[in-house]
């Protein structure tokens, strides 16, 4: 399955500039990093509201690049009522949010 | 439309986005990560637009504008929501966004879901301005949403702010000094002293004295300093009603007062400077007055600035039925009465009589309709009967009986009898309004105060 969602990506990158299109990337890959590490922290932590709400903004970010596979993930973590363990879901969240970064990068012109 | 738009959204990518799909627009952007944020920068930055992410860092998106709405912020808000339920929706327009965006979004969508909401905001801005101007049903102590009425309200708006004397006329009973307490409230002068003085109602020797004070011993009666009407409004507004009616005397008093600003109280030495505002009116044709010699050219051209001339009820069209239900609904009140209205037959009476007194006229009818009825709606059979019969639909003018010689011998009465007869019938033609009966008598209306004053003295 794709990482992206064509009509989102796709619209992007052809809607905007390449160097705006590009900061936003570059923007995106930070949030990434950031968020990614805050999950982590407040797993390791116990701090559930901590960890939901870092989920809730990387599921949005995600969202609003199509990154869908990412996005995903990010909504199971987010809802404390599914029953997949955070230990579970991290690694499968880390390894799309990989992903959606390569297929983005492959979309700058 | 270029606008100024405020993008409230907590995550970077998001806000990068949404700040490049409008970089085209030529908007003027600023961003806030939090609700808080938002609020301060909107108060001081008053944008056009908002856009709202719903869930925020510390309030939500609907507790903001809930906060904006109660901050008066007149901006189009837009939600930016990845969660596209029916009740997010609604909630959210309850709070007054405009319209609300599906996260992810399109730049098409945010574009002309944005310029549709400030469209609107622009329509319902020009729709306000309109209604203020053209449909004022009300307009401080005004009833009336005729045209005439409409272009009376815009003259007092834009005279408010300047210090120009306004020359109110009109008939008695339309209203002259609730167009001068509107000039006044309206006006920066709000907070000062409004002062009205009726010309015609203060006898002659005391008029200088009313209006300018005196000192103490300036005159027998004269026990202590008396401040006068010009002092006590300085700093705000002093209505001059019945203006025709000012004896020749007081005339060059007024005009020196007028010209130089300066008060010189009866009896004293000492003069003083005051900033006031005056309103004068009269119920004469003023200019008539001046041609008969009996009004100072020079006085009526130093006050005859600003001329707002008040229609008569009954070229106000449906005002006359509009003024008869408020004034109901207060007599109702005050009087503890259940009456929440007029039957078909005796609005249509209300609205077919010329009412040659006016608004007093009608305040006269509903009053003794409320005090003498009861029930919830006032019937045709508790008006009048003068308002009932056709041939009074043009006013008759009051003139005294021309009796015969065997009639007069018949009916020969003491003079003060015969006086005191003519000027009772004037005030019951007139509905006890003192100056139009004067007038219809050729008298000053003083005189009749003063009659008034002995008889009822005499029991």
């Amino acid at each position: 399955m794709s990482a992206l969602d064509p009509s989102v990506a796709g619209q992007l990158a052809e809607d905007l500039p390449p160097d705006v299109f590009r900061t936003i990337i570059a923007t995106f890959e930070e949030d990434l990093t950031r968020l990614v590490q805050e999950l982590q922290t407040a797993h390791e932590s116990g701090d559930q509201n901590g960890y939901e709400r870092a989920a809730h903004s990387l599921a949005g970010a995600s969202a609003a690049v199509g990154a869908v596979g990412l996005e995903r993930e990010a909504r199971i973590a987010m809802d404390h009522r599914q029953p997949e363990a955070a230990a579970t879901v991290l690694p499968r969240l880390v390894a799309e949010a990989k992903g959606a970064l390569e297929a983005l990068h492959a979309l700058i012109h | 439309m270029p606008a100024r738009i405020l993008l409230v959204e907590d995550t970077p990518t998001q806000a990068e986005i949404a700040k490049a799909m409008l970089r085209d627009g030529g908007h003027e952007i600023r961003h806030a990560e939090t609700a808080g944020a938002a609020l301060a920068l909107a108060l001081e930055w008053k944008p056009d637009a908002v856009l709202v992410d719903l869930v925020l860092p510390d309030f939500s998106g609907i507790e903001l504008m809930r906060r904006l709405r109660a901050a008066q912020l007149e901006a189009a808000m837009i939600v930016l929501t990845a969660h596209g339920s029916v009740k997010t929706a609604v909630e959210a327009m309850q709070e007054g966004a405009s319209d609300f965006i599906l996260k992810p979004y399109t730049s098409a969508r945010l574009r002309v879901t944005l310029d549709n909401a400030l469209e609107k905001r622009e329509l319902r801005q020009q729709l306000d301005v309109a209604k203020s101007q053209l449909g004022r049903g009300r307009f401080y102590g005004f009833v009336g949403a005729s045209p005439p009425m409409q272009a009376i309200y815009r003259t007092i708006e834009s005279v408010v702010s300047s210090r120009a004397t306004v020359f109110v006329t009109g008939e008695s009973g339309t209203g002259k000094e609730l167009a001068a307490e509107a000039l006044h409230q309206a006006s920066p002068r709000a907070g000062r002293p409004f002062i009205a003085l009726n010309c015609g109602a203060i006898p002659r020797d005391l008029l200088e004295s009313e209006l300018f004070g005196h000192v103490k011993g300036a005159f027998t009666g004269a026990t202590d300093n008396r401040l006068g009407a010009a002092r006590a409004a300085d700093g705000g507004t002093l209505f001059l009603d019945e203006i025709g009616e000012m004896p020749a005397e007081m005339q060059v008093k007024l005009l020196r007062f007028v010209q130089s600003g300066v008060v010189t109280p009866l009896g004293g030495t000492k003069s003083e400077k005051v900033d006031v505002r005056l309103v004068c009116a009269t119920h004469r044709d003023i200019l008539a007055e001046v041609q008969a010699g009996r009004f100072r050219e020079d006085l009526y051209y130093r006050i005859y600035v600003v001329p707002i001339e008040l229609p008569p009820l009954r070229l106000r069209g449906e005002d006359a039925v509009l003024v008869a239900r408020h004034l109901l609904g207060l007599y109702a009140r005050e009087e503890g009465k259940a009456f929440s209205g007029f039957d078909a037959e005796a609005e249509t009476a209300i609205r077919a009589y010329p009412w040659p007194g006016n608004v007093r006229q009608l305040q006269n009818v509903l009053r003794n309709a409320v005090v003498l009825h009861g029930g919830t709606l006032v019937t045709r059979e508790m008006l009048p009967v003068l308002l009932l019969h056709e041939s009074v639909a043009e006013p008759v003018p009051f003139t005294p009986a021309r009796p015969t010689l065997e009639a007069l011998t018949s009916r020969i009465e003491p003079l003060a009898a015969s006086e005191k007869r003519l000027i009772l019938q004037a005030l019951e033609h007139t509905g006890q309004d003192v100056p139009r009966a004067a007038a219809l008598l050729e008298i000053n209306p003083s005189t009749i105060y003063r009659k008034l004053t002995a008889w009822k003295q005499a029991g």
